[in-house]
């Protein structure tokens, strides 16, 4: 196993909190994990348990209530829960006295400019990134300009050129890099745009005009997926529901992102056009050199698809690990009555098959010793306490 | 055969208008269902599982046009009885499960009402409908009776006892019915508060948070219930014992909440855990323990105990012990009534019996006689259709109305014969036009087409069938009455009238529950609430008033799966129930339905495209394609012998946990049913097609005497194909699997 591939997507202690009422739903709880370039990252769990909701949060389409993510070493996403909780507790202990009003004061310092920075950093993030783009583009630029010193002509063009780029780049941002496909591929398209202008929408944001360019774009990503460039004019109802869901990948694909987060791209389909549409995936992950981030409750695929594999359980992350490994030996209860649920295609075997049925008050008994996410062997995290760790270091042995 | 068949789909052909032209949706299928199996139907969407399903519930959508075919249940053919008729059936007989649960909740209706609502007005329905089966069955019994004693004058009862014979037994058998409602009642609320007080203890023991207030008064309400005499029988003191200790309990703990609840108020701490103290925990123990041992005692014969109290209704027999009780009331049963009526029951059975044999001979020689008619053709409408009205009386003569299972050959038979022949006469009128039309519009193409100009519509295909053909059909409906009264009289000599007089008194009694099974709207509640926690709903009693926009999809499913339940119907249809859940609830839910077939004898039809949930439920698989089945046979037959190329694909392209090569995923879409293939529709996707492929369709071959598939490449002189490396692999590894497994 590979420790030392460059992580793309580093997930932090995420957490993600609904209002509800008086309560907070605490849909993501302390998730964390990273993801490396190039591999495919399953994420299961039964539904309700947060895997979307994670999905989400990775691409900003929530503000994260507290942890950090990371992307390429950037942090693109904070959340101020934690610290602003800490200094709750801290006002607290100190009108118990259980701490000296200096030491509060350092508390109340630290976090708030912890929280500053986290505000700081998800705000400004895609400006730090645009303002970097420029930089780059002008050092290059101004290269090519003395090099075109003394010629009229190709210093008017070469001004053109740069200043649609700077334009352009002003307007990028880094979350782009990191695309979505959804479930739902007649929700997800809207019903009165053609496909062109589907695919050609996260373009058009991002500032680019020139007609010609964005065709050509379509036609090619239009290939790419197996579709034709006669499809670009229709609507998308005129699309069978694989056809449809080519369509969602081709436009998270035309901009050229590092990463995918497909959220269950494939449950929504027919049996037949799910193996198209795995095929695409496993093809387009070859060719671009994709990083995916695959959301899905039918553990047979995600097994055929992923590289490594994420179990989650109400909000929790309680397993990680190879996919192989993750299969061969299953460590938490939880993921292993998840496994005996899967049915095969096997009448005799499935007539036997015995279902572990997962109560986590009977399981666990964590009202002494709390639990928390450990290595177990390289590579394979348990969430466990001491207790269970010994248990399950005896299981792999 | 030695199943029942429960439901039988014969050459059903459904069609749908569109502003396109006709779309063919089902073409030409014919399956059997038997009781208590599960047939599962697989296919891709838009291959007509849905729209078969559909026809079989009478809910196809308004533009589809029924072309063919029959549809037989309980001696009536689904496809043409009135709605008022299909009514009765639909929920109550035949209950559906559907693939999107948010299109089958009324979005304004708490959940709880929706499941209630059923329950309550099927209860209604069935007490109606079961007093009038039973009082039919027991009239025609009565009739019977009185027939066979005045052609038998040397039996020793006299036709005046018949009429008081029978009324007793009416009268004794609700009763009976009536105590052992009451007693099943009681015993249902002693199992759930042992249930409760187990949940109690258990989350005690492992120090979670309960609402201890709440459970306890569920408990007493529980105990509340238990009061028919019959289960309590000696225990009453006990439990009036119980019963104060636990109020004693209820009002120490509700004390604590109170007071833990002021202490919260004051110190502003946190809410100490609820727990239910030790001595709670003492006093539920010994209510289990008492409740279990009124569990474990020997059942009460009802129905002998129910004639007895009929007789002396001042007498207590819970006194008794069961075994006490029921040797007594037997011998009293069988001494006074039992043995004379089952005596009385006997002769109606065998007069009845001989009487419709008789008829069936009688009926058979009429048949024969007709076919040749037919067969020789050129008969007039007149006189056909006064044929076809003395042979159906011919035949409802000769079914015997003692029958408790109805025979559907005989009772659709006349409705089938009158349709064939109507259309042997539509033909023979229509063909022409048709013929015309079909020319003309190929004249036009053609015409266009030699002009060069653009044609982007397609000639529609003429429906045409010669007289031949109708007339072969007309024989087929005669032959198939024919064979099944042949085969009825070739039996005739093993007739067993001593189980046939035992089917109709276990018959009689099933009706006598029907009438005087009340639902009230609390019992109809609480049943909910069960049903609920049973599909795996947590917190049921909370949720039973929400919305159902407040449930999550699998939650929705799971709902929707409860009311199709709680009507407690012979026939479930699942169309898609577990797509669009999780493989946990996928697997609880397909547990439960399997849990539910075996405990009510259930068939299912089951319709899926999920190949794994296939192997799990399913006894027999039919594989559908473009509106034909292509692939029909057991599980095991299916999955470790496909034959049919489309089951190969479709086994293919999932990938299970040892996948690891690329998936071979079926090319191109299906195709477009207004314009049908003329070859076997699968070609154009088929790797393997044969020229013939494009030109014919293939017929069923058998594989053996279970499995069939439409293949050509099952025809003698077909070459021999490898079934793809992904499947033989993959089965390879099955066998090795299962050989394990059988160890």
């Amino acid at each position: 196993m590979e420790n030392n591939r460059e992580v793309l997507l580093k997930v932090e202690h995420l957490c993600q909190y609904f209002r509800l009422g008086r309560k907070d739903l605490k849909a993501v709880d302390d998730v964390s994990f990273e993801i490396h370039k190039g591999e495919t990252f399953g994420l299961v769990g039964e539904s309700g348990c947060g895997k979307t909701t994670t999905g989400r949060s990775i691409i900003k389409l929530y503000n994260i209530t507290s942890g950090n993510v990371y992307f390429k070493g950037q942090r693109i996403g904070a959340g101020t829960r934690s610290y602003k909780d800490a200094i709750k507790q801290a006002k607290k202990d100190l009108e118990e006295k259980k701490i000296t009003k200096e030491e509060y004061d350092r508390i109340v310092a630290e976090n708030k400019a912890l929280i500053r920075g986290a505000k700081l950093d998800s705000k400004a993030v895609d400006k730090q990134y645009a303002e970097s783009l420029v930089k780059s583009l002008v050092a290059e630029y101004n290269e090519k300009f003395a090099a075109a010193q003394g010629d009229e002509e190709q210093t008017k063009a070469l001004k053109r050129e740069f200043k649609n780029r700077v334009r352009v780049a002003k307007k990028s941002k880094l979350i782009t890099q990191i695309q979505m496909i959804f479930q739902d591929p007649i929700a997800s398209l809207d019903p009165r745009m053609t496909v062109r202008d589907i695919i050609a929408e996260g373009l058009v944001i991002n500032g680019i005009t020139d007609k010609d360019y964005i065709n050509e774009k379509v036609y090619e990503i239009l290939e790419t997926v197996g579709l034709v460039r006669e499809h670009a004019d229709r609507y998308p109802h005129e699309f069978s529901g694989g056809q449809r869901q080519r369509i969602g990948i081709a436009r998270a694909v035309v901009m050229q992102p590092e990463m995918i987060i497909a959220d269950e791209p494939i449950s929504a389909l027919d049996v037949s056009i799910q193996a198209q549409v795995i095929n695409l995936l496993n093809d387009l992950r070859e060719r671009l050199g994709l990083t995916i981030l695959f959301i899905a409750h039918d553990l047979s695929v995600v097994k055929y698809f992923s590289d490594r594999i994420g179990v989650m359980y109400f909000g929790k992350m309680v397993e990680l690990a190879d996919s192989d490994e993750l299969f061969k030996n299953p460590l938490h209860p939880y993921t292993r009555s998840l496994l005996s649920a899967i049915p095969l295609p096997d009448p005799v075997y499935e007539k036997q098959r015995v279902r572990i049925v997962y109560n986590p008050i009977a399981e666990h008994d964590y009202s002494v010793d709390a639990p928390s996410f450990r290595e177990i062997t390289p590579g394979h995290f348990v969430r466990c306490n001491d207790a269970e760790e010994a248990k399950y270091r005896e299981m792999i042995q | 055969m030695n199943k029942e068949v429960k439901l039988s789909v014969n050459n059903l052909r459904i069609s749908f208008r569109t502003d396109a032209g006709k779309v063919q949706a089902v073409r030409d299928i014919s399956f059997d269902l038997y009781k208590g199996e599960t047939l599962a139907i697989v296919g891709e969407s838009g291959s007509g599982k849905s729209v078969t399903s559909k026809a079989i519930m009478g809910i196809s959508a308004v533009n589809s046009i029924h072309e063919g075919g029959e549809i037989l249940y309980d001696g009536q053919d689904l496809v043409r009885i009135p709605e008022e008729e299909m009514h009765k059936l639909r929920g109550d007989k035949i209950a559906m499960i559907f693939q999107d649960p948010l299109s089958s909740l009324n979005p304004i209706m708490r959940i709880g009402k929706q499941i209630t609502e059923a329950m309550l007005l099927k209860n209604k329905a069935n007490r109606k409908e079961g007093r009038e089966t039973f009082n039919k069955m027991l009239e025609t019994l009565s009739v019977m009776m009185k027939q066979a004693l005045a052609a038998n004058p040397g039996a020793k009862v006299s036709i005046a006892e018949v009429d008081q014979y029978i009324k007793t037994f009416d009268n004794f058998n609700i009763q009976a019915t009536k105590l052992e409602n009451s007693y099943n009642d009681a015993r249902t609320a002693a199992e759930e508060m042992i249930a409760a007080i187990e949940d109690l203890l258990f989350m005690t023991e492992k120090n979670q948070k309960v609402d201890v207030v709440a459970t306890l008064k569920l408990i007493s309400r529980r105990l509340g219930e238990i009061n028919d005499k019959y289960f309590v029988a000696g225990n009453a003191e006990v439990l009036k014992a119980h019963a104060v200790a636990l109020a004693a309990a209820l009002r120490a703990e509700k004390k604590k909440v109170k007071l833990s609840d002021s202490v919260k108020k004051i110190a502003g701490g946190s809410a100490s855990k609820k727990q239910a103290s030790p001595e709670t925990v003492a006093t539920l123990e010994a209510l289990k323990e008492t409740a279990q041992t009124m569990l474990d005692q020997p059942r009460y014969n009802f129905f002998r105990i129910g004639y007895y109290v009929y007789k002396h209704p001042e007498t207590d027999l819970s006194r008794m012990s069961a075994d006490e009780a029921n040797e007594m009331a037997i011998q009293f049963l069988e001494q006074d009534f039992l043995h004379s009526f089952m005596e009385l029951e006997k002769i109606a059975v065998q007069y009845s019996f001989a009487k419709t044999l008789e008829n069936k001979k009688h009926a058979i020689k009429e048949l024969r006689k007709a076919i040749a008619y037919f067969k020789a053709g050129g008969f007039n409408e007149q006189s056909a259709e006064s044929l076809c009205k003395i042979l159906n009386k011919n035949v409802l003569a000769a079914i015997d109305p003692l029958a408790v299972v109805k025979d559907n050959v005989a009772y659709t038979f006349g409705g089938a014969l009158e349709r064939e022949v109507d259309k042997y006469f539509f033909y023979i009128k229509n063909n022409p036009k048709e013929e015309e039309r079909f020319a003309r519009q190929t004249a036009k193409r053609e015409a266009l087409l030699a002009k060069g100009k653009k044609v982007d519509w397609k000639i529609i295909p003429k429906s045409v069938i010669e007289p031949e053909v109708q007339i072969e059909s007309i024989v087929s409906v005669l032959n198939r009455v024919l064979t099944r009264f042949e085969a009825d009289v070739a039996a005739a000599d093993s007739f067993d009238a001593d189980k046939r007089c035992v089917e109709i008194i276990d018959y009689l009694k099933e009706k006598a529950s029907q009438v005087v099974y009340t639902l009230t709207p609390r019992i109809a509640k609480e049943k909910a609430i069960k049903l609920m926690e049973e599909v795996g709903i947590p917190e049921a009693r909370m949720r039973y008033r929400q919305y159902p926009f407040e449930f999550s999809g699998g939650m929705r499913q799971r709902i929707v799966i409860a009311i199709a339940l709680s009507a407690n119907p012979d026939i479930l249809i699942c169309d898609e129930p577990t797509t669009a859940l999780d493989v946990t609830i996928q697997a609880q839910i397909l547990e439960l339905i399997n849990k539910l077939k075996r405990e009510h004898n259930l068939s299912i039809i089951f319709i899926t495209h999920d190949l794994g949930v296939v192997a799990n439920m399913a006894d027999r698989i039919a594989v559908m394609y473009a509106g034909k089945i292509v692939e029909y046979g057991t599980a095991e037959e299916v999955f470790y012998d496909p034959r049919h190329p489309y089951t190969w694909a479709l086994l293919s392209s999932m990938p299970d946990l040892d996948t690891n090569e690329k998936l071979d995923a079926i090319p191109g879409t299906p195709p477009n049913m207004i314009y049908p293939p003329v070859g076997d529709a699968f070609a154009e996707r088929n790797k393997y097609a044969m020229e013939i492929d494009f030109e014919m369709q293939p017929p069923m071959y058998e594989v053996s005497p279970t499995h069939y598939a439409a293949t050509w490449l099952l025809h003698p002189n077909a070459p021999k194909v490898e079934i793809p490396k992904i499947i033989t692999e993959r089965i390879k590894r099955m066998k090795e699997r299962g050989g394990n497994h059988g160890e």
